[in-house]
């Protein structure tokens, strides 16, 4: 009868199921037993693959400088652009900053993340101004340590943004002009997690004509209050304006039943941010060290799809450590035990990406998109991107260089993916090509020296 | 024992071989319906979780997607074909053959369902008639002829 039962109802698999999904919500726990395992596992080809033939050196030095060049030029058009355009009334007495963004973190109005964690501490930006911007655009506000969800903060912790999407961000005064003229003011705040976009109008100095919007799309700029009021600086920009609603259809009159605010630059695309510090006599931090590169070497393994590689460091590799190869980036490795780690080529990886663009137009403004791989072919990749429409919703990619965006501590903004270029048809695809890697290779893995 | 370190020492390497003997440009072997049938089907009941969890790691050398994704893309299937085991044990082909084809449509599909539902995308690509044919074809046979040899016959259960 017993036997009969355990039959029916094979309790031992049912467990295992049960662990997998435990796992999946908490991440930790098995974190330690998969690295393990598939790290015993991966010793096997490791091994064999050690009669494959000697790591390769990097072949060209001159390839590392050029695109050490590149990087140069990134940052220099992301200063331009995200510095450039500052508040009237911060740049009076304050310095723009621009802070990378580590992390981002919990899930925001419009479903995007509505906390970011920068690659500067509570320390180093104790004397900055409240808000934080990216060009003309307004994101949300510095969290001071010990307060509100920095309260367990250490002041050597990574300092933390609170977007305007977060539920306890602050709801900002704002106008939208209209084009059949005059202008509509309103209280902006963040939308819920289901709804269309980050944020969502409260309140209407006029609802009746708010009510009678049809369409979408106006520029949405904050208004200036009084400091006892929150002394937000006015004439920064919020997004457009979304109409959610029943569209007419010729008998019945189209039904406007919410306003939303979509920003210019998606939460979850972001990979720098301005912070504003007090201009007082006192020397600036200097520039962030970028994170330590290991000697490592790469191995193809055998018999995985292309674009699966064997990493092997010195040191234990993190997960989401961006492998370098003569100044390319080429995958994030998932870290496993014995100093080995699995890395997925950019090709090959089906994750969403933070990206920078840097356009070949020296004119043109960097991107700051997200982006997910569709499909690949080798060293070429098709993906579909989203998170900027700083220029109009419509806007198409200018053809250029793609780089990493911010993709975790492990793996930093301004690492060279490889070239891209539009799509022919469709606005939303870029064509990525990435070097090809013949071979055994040295190459570096990025690990950042602690996690604060 | 020895049963044991043989099963977690060659059946995730399994995996590799398939793509190797894929590239040599044979009909393909899935390796996931290889071990998905022989769970499903034959192995010992006591032993599946750990029998699951080698096969997964397997998986997990291949697949973007973390052990956990690959627990549940293999042992879900494993789960829902458990009870067929009375029809299908002793030689019946067209049963094995018929299982066999399920798997093949349903790994690919659940891989990227959990890639979605869990935010870890596989690399899995989907499904397509040719790897279905070949899975019900090629896998039946082959897994008889494996069940004879170490490890799987070491975990092979009586009917």
């Amino acid at each position: 009868m017993a036997r009969q039962k355990r039959e029916v109802f094979p309790a031992g698999l049912y467990g295992m199921l049960l662990f997998a999904l435990c796992c999946l919500t908490l991440p930790g726990i098995a974190a330690p037993i998969e690295r393990l395992l598939v790290g015993t596992a991966c010793l096997v080809p490791w091994a064999l693959g050690g009669f494959g033939g000697e790591p390769a050196a990097a072949a060209d030095a001159g390839v590392a400088e050029r695109v050490a060049a590149l990087a140069r030029q990134l940052d220099e058009r992301l200063r331009e652009h995200d510095l450039g355009q500052g508040p009237a009334v911060l740049l009076r007495d304050h310095e723009p900053m621009l802070c990378g963004v580590v992390a981002s973190e919990r899930r925001g109005g419009g479903g995007q993340p509505c906390e970011l964690r920068l690659d500067r501490s509570h320390a180093e930006l104790a004397g900055c101004a409240e808000f934080v911007t990216k060009g003309d655009v307004l994101l949300g506000t510095l969290v001071r340590q010990g307060q509100g969800v920095a309260a367990a903060d250490a002041a050597t912790d990574h300092a933390r943004v609170l977007l305007l999407n977060h539920p306890a961000a602050r709801a900002v005064a704002a106008v939208a002009q209209l084009p059949e003229g005059g202008a509509l003011r309103m209280v902006v705040r963040g939308a819920a997690a289901v709804d269309p976009a980050p944020l969502r109008v409260d309140l209407w100095d006029d609802p009746y004509r708010a009510a009678r919007l049809d369409r979408g799309g106006f520029d949405v700029r904050t208004l200036a209050l009084p400091p006892q009021y929150g002394g937000v600086p006015g004439g920064l920009w919020l997004g457009r304006t979304l109409v959610w609603g029943f569209d007419g259809d010729g008998i019945d009159a189209p039904v406007t039943i919410g306003v939303f605010v979509v920003p210019p630059i998606e939460p979850r695309a972001l990979s720098h941010v301005v912070v504003w510090r007090k201009r007082d006599g006192v020397a600036p931090p200097g520039r962030r060290p970028e994170p330590l590169r290991r000697a490592a070497t790469v191995r193809e393994l055998p018999g995985a799809s292309a674009g699966r590689w064997l990493v092997a460091a010195d040191v234990a590799v993190p997960d989401g450590a961006a492998v370098v190869l003569e100044g390319f980036c080429l995958g994030t490795a998932r870290g496993l035990s014995f100093g080995l780690g699995l890395l997925t080529a950019f090709p090959s990886s089906r994750h969403p990406w933070n990206l920078l663009l840097l356009p070949d137009d020296p004119a043109l403004r960097p991107r700051e998109i997200v982006a997910q791989v569709e499909r690949s072919d080798a060293g070429a990749a098709l993906v579909r991107w989203r998170g900027d429409s700083l220029d109009g919703e419509s806007q198409r990619l200018p053809p250029g260089y793609l780089f990493t965006g911010s993709n975790g501590p492990h793996c930093p903004p301004g690492l060279l993916l490889g070239t891209a270029v539009p799509h022919r048809f469709d606005r939303s695809l870029l064509e990525v090509t990435t070097p090809s890697v013949p071979g055994p290779q040295a190459a570096q893995v990025v690990a950042a020296e602690e996690e604060r | 024992m020895r049963r044991w370190l043989l099963w977690f020492l060659l059946v995730p390497q399994a995996f590799l071989l398939e793509g190797l003997w894929r590239d040599t440009g044979m009909p393909s072997l899935d390796a996931n319906v290889l071990v998905g049938l022989f769970l499903a089907l034959f192995a010992e009941r006591r032993a599946l979780p750990w029998l699951l969890l080698g096969a997964a790691v397997g998986r997990a050398m291949v697949d973007e997607a973390r052990l956990p994704v690959q627990i549940l893309v293999l042992g879900i299937p494993v789960a829902v074909l458990l009870p067929l085991r009375g029809l299908v044990f002793g030689q019946r082909w067209i049963l094995q053959a018929f299982v066999a084809a399920m798997l093949a449509v349903a790994i690919p599909k659940l891989a990227l369902l959990c890639g979605r539902w869990f935010d870890q995308p596989s690399q899995t690509a989907g499904p397509d008639p040719w790897s279905v044919a070949a899975a019900a074809l090629l896998v039946p046979p082959l897994l008889f002829v494996l069940r004879a040899l170490p490890p799987l016959r070491g975990f092979a259960e009586e009917p």
